[in-house]
């Protein structure tokens, strides 16, 4: 059965989509309504985030997924839930807590409110570091080694082990309009500075564009044969990271935004830039902690559009939400690429961008009717027409 | 000859949400002619903890009984609630500042000027960009002719935003009237009234699909004939800023912050002068400077018995051009926004 086959079986089902106000979760809510006519809740924490989906007649909740009395109010009379919300902002302690005891209640409160199906939106980081050659679903589960990947493995065990009807989706890289790590973060770093490639680039990325993926959810909401399963969800073929990447030096109209180097090397300049930072750590967070008029100053020179720059690409996740939270955006004064700052890749990147690992899709084929509909090429036009009328490029 | 009436004006705020919280409140604090009696809110819990915060000393759950009691009322309650509301406090002569959108259309905003009329009370519309010192600076620079004869214009205003919304009526047709073009737009489409004169809408254009836009676009006119394109957005990170294309030279003013850079830029010539607007007092406005002098003039406009720097009837021109959009509304088609399904089923 395929995508356009199952188009009436969600028409007027109620469902409810968590995780709604960020990309791939958007992306669903817009094509649940307007493609399948189904009648979407969605439960959000931030109202000002909401004004995407207001576009469409939605039913918007205000609440916590971490919140049973929310959830329950949110989950009562759906027939289906997409479990798509993470822990985005905080510690990495709370982000887990977010991954692991959100989609706990998530799946309780779709226990006592007899829900037909739940999706949950894993990830192909649950596989751990990967290794050249084919990946399917059989491969062992293992940590990679950070509280987003581990938490979101731990939740993917949950929800499989809940004896509930759940079928668990593990993306690669998506990305598309509205994406995030995938999209607007290369897009902000390649501007900002210049992105190391693992081994010239030859390392294999595994990418999905962001409606092959909402196109599996759908299917998973609908085919029998996905209860119980986790399914590998990516584009029909992988690209190397220097494609993708020069992708978007291509989209952005600039050139040497990339650099060469071996594992060895990357390893090295890590080292050295880790060794480098403690100072504009420290600065970065006494600036974050005066008072707003001397931030809003700082902010102002050029050193204040370093340390965001710097903040937007190279430190650790908490301290670069503050950051963010606390620093607006700004003007970048104009560097030569050749004085832009390298991205230094942490141990754990270099280990995710050298293998050659091609990522099957085989089971979601075969189970579910998913056919990506997009490659790279189509996808990435798309995407570029989407960010050049977000004002990024 | 009576002494002049030099007491501070007792007011209401009706509406505890975050515009209230984060402008109104602060400037009737910091204004030396208004102060704030009662705090109006059906949460009477927010109402209370703002009560306590700025020592206002008396909170109620309904508008109702106001009359009597305060002599002016700030209006921030959701959009469908502030003709209503307005009108029910204006005939009883209580004076209204209203938040912007005035009201939900044109013929409420004529309701509420009656009810100003019948009521003898000032009806005043929060349209605060008009009191940035720079909009002020544009418009005079317009109006002299500075850049010589107006070519085009060209306005791109969008924000992510990240305001503290205290419910989600932002968020509903019924109760906004409209998505962004009502509640950002509205904002620009009073500067470029007040700037230019008289505009027509000649194309109008936005994304919503049984809700309320997030992103729009359309053309202008003035009347004498000088085109313009407004783009606006709660999705995106715009430019913004106003552009004019003068005979004589491009001015560029920003259109979001209260004290924005002004860009000039003479024609043939390879320089350009970049700089801020300043009043009497010589230093740049924040928004809390902002909302005082918008009370501060509301305040004199009661006890001079004076139009307010913004009087309905210009709020109305706004909402006016608002309708006209929405009149004539196309989908604004988003290439991105094809359904694979879609397709494929046809």
């Amino acid at each position: 059965m395929s995508l356009a086959e199952i188009a009436g079986a969600l028409a007027g089902r109620r469902v409810l989509v968590t995780g709604a106000t960020g990309f791939i979760g958007g992306r669903l809510v817009e094509r649940l309504i307007v493609e399948h006519g189904a009648e979407v809740r969605v439960l959000v924490r931030n109202l000002a985030a909401a004004a995407r989906l207001a576009r469409f007649p939605v039913t918007v909740l205000r609440g916590d997924i971490t919140s049973s009395p929310d959830l329950a109010v949110a989950i009562q009379g759906c027939d289906a839930v997409f479990h798509c919300a993470y822990g985005t902002s905080g510690s990495q302690k709370h982000r887990a807590h977010i991954n692991r005891e959100g989609t706990r209640r998530v799946l309780e409160a779709s226990r006592a409110a007899h829900v037909g199906r739940i999706v949950y939106l894993s990830t192909l980081m649950v596989y751990g570091q990967t290794t050249d050659g084919d990946l399917d679903e059989t491969a062992p589960r293992r940590r990679f080694g950070n509280a987003y990947s581990d938490s979101k493995l731990e939740a993917e065990q949950i929800a499989l082990t809940s004896g509930l009807p759940v079928a668990v989706l593990q993306p690669t890289a998506v990305y598309g309009p509205y994406g995030g790590v995938w999209t607007e973060s290369v897009i902000r770093a390649l501007k900002a500075g210049r992105q190391i490639l693992v081994n010239g680039g030859e390392g294999l990325g595994n990418a999905v564009y962001v409606d092959d993926l909402v196109s599996a959810m759908l299917l998973a909401a609908v085919q029998d044969a996905a209860v119980g399963e986790a399914f590998l969800i990516s584009g029909e073929e992988p690209v190397t990271w220097r494609e993708l990447y020069g992708r978007f030096e291509r989209m952005l109209g600039m050139e040497r935004r990339t650099v060469d180097m071996t594992e060895a090397e990357a390893l090295a300049f890590w080292r050295q830039w880790k060794r480098a930072q403690p100072h504009a750590v420290g600065e970065a967070l006494r600036i974050l902690k005066s008072e707003q008029p001397i931030r809003e100053r700082i902010e102002r020179t050029r050193e204040g559009v370093w340390l965001r720059e710097m903040a937007s690409t190279v430190l650790p996740e908490k301290v670069q939400q503050r950051i963010k939270a606390g620093l607006g955006s700004g003007g970048r004064p104009s560097r030569t690429a050749a004085e832009l700052p390298i991205h230094p890749l942490s141990p754990e990147m270099i280990g995710f961008f050298r293998p050659r690992t091609r990522v099957r899709i085989d089971k979601a084929k075969r189970l579910l009717g998913y056919r990506p509909a997009f490659d790279f090429e189509t996808g990435m036009d798309l995407t570029e027409k989407w960010a050049r009328w977000a004002n990024l490029l | 000859m009576t002494k002049p009436n030099t007491s501070k004006v007792r007011l209401a705020v009706v509406g505890c949400g975050a515009v209230a919280q984060i402008h109104h409140l602060p400037a009737i604090a910091a204004s030396g002619r208004v102060e704030a009696a009662v705090l109006v809110d059906a949460d009477e819990k927010r109402a209370r903890a703002l009560a306590e915060r700025f020592g206002v000393p008396e909170v109620a759950t309904d508008f109702t009984g106001l009359p009597g009691k305060v002599e002016a009322a700030v209006v921030a309650l959701p959009n469908s609630l502030h003709a209503p509301v307005s009108i029910d406090l204006l005939r009883r002569g209580v004076h209204v500042l209203v938040e912007k959108p005035m009201a939900m259309n044109v013929r409420e905003c004529d309701e509420m000027i009656d009810a100003a009329r019948t009521g003898r009370a000032v009806l005043a519309v929060g349209l605060d960009f008009r009191f940035f010192d720079a909009s002020l600076f544009v418009r005079n620079l317009l109006r002299d002719g500075l850049i010589g004869e107006i070519r085009g214009f060209d306005l791109r205003q969008g924000v992510i935003p990240r305001w503290p919304f205290a419910t989600d009526f932002l968020l509903k047709k019924e109760m906004a009237g409209g998505g962004v073009l009502a509640d950002f737009g509205v904002h620009v489409l009073d500067l470029l009234l007040w700037w230019l004169g008289d505009l027509t809408v000649t194309g109008y254009r936005d994304d919503a699909m049984g809700g309320v836009e997030s992103d729009c676009e359309m053309t202008l006119a003035t009347a004498s004939g000088i085109r313009g394109e407004v783009e606006v957005s709660r999705t995106r990170t715009l430019r913004n800023t106003c552009v004019f294309e003068g005979t004589r030279a491009k001015l560029e003013v920003g259109v979001w912050d209260p004290d924005p850079e002004i860009r000039l830029s003479i024609a043939g010539s390879e320089v350009s002068l970049s700089g801020h607007a300043r009043g009497d007092r010589g230093s740049a406005l924040n928004f809390t400077d902002v909302f005082v002098r918008q009370i501060d003039d509301f305040a004199r406009a009661i006890r001079l018995r004076r139009e307010p720097f913004i009087p309905g009837a210009e709020g109305r021109r706004s909402l006016a051009l608002i309708e006209a959009c929405y009149a004539q509304r196309q989908l604004l088609e988003l290439p991105w926004s094809v359904l694979p399904a879609r397709e494929r089923v046809s």
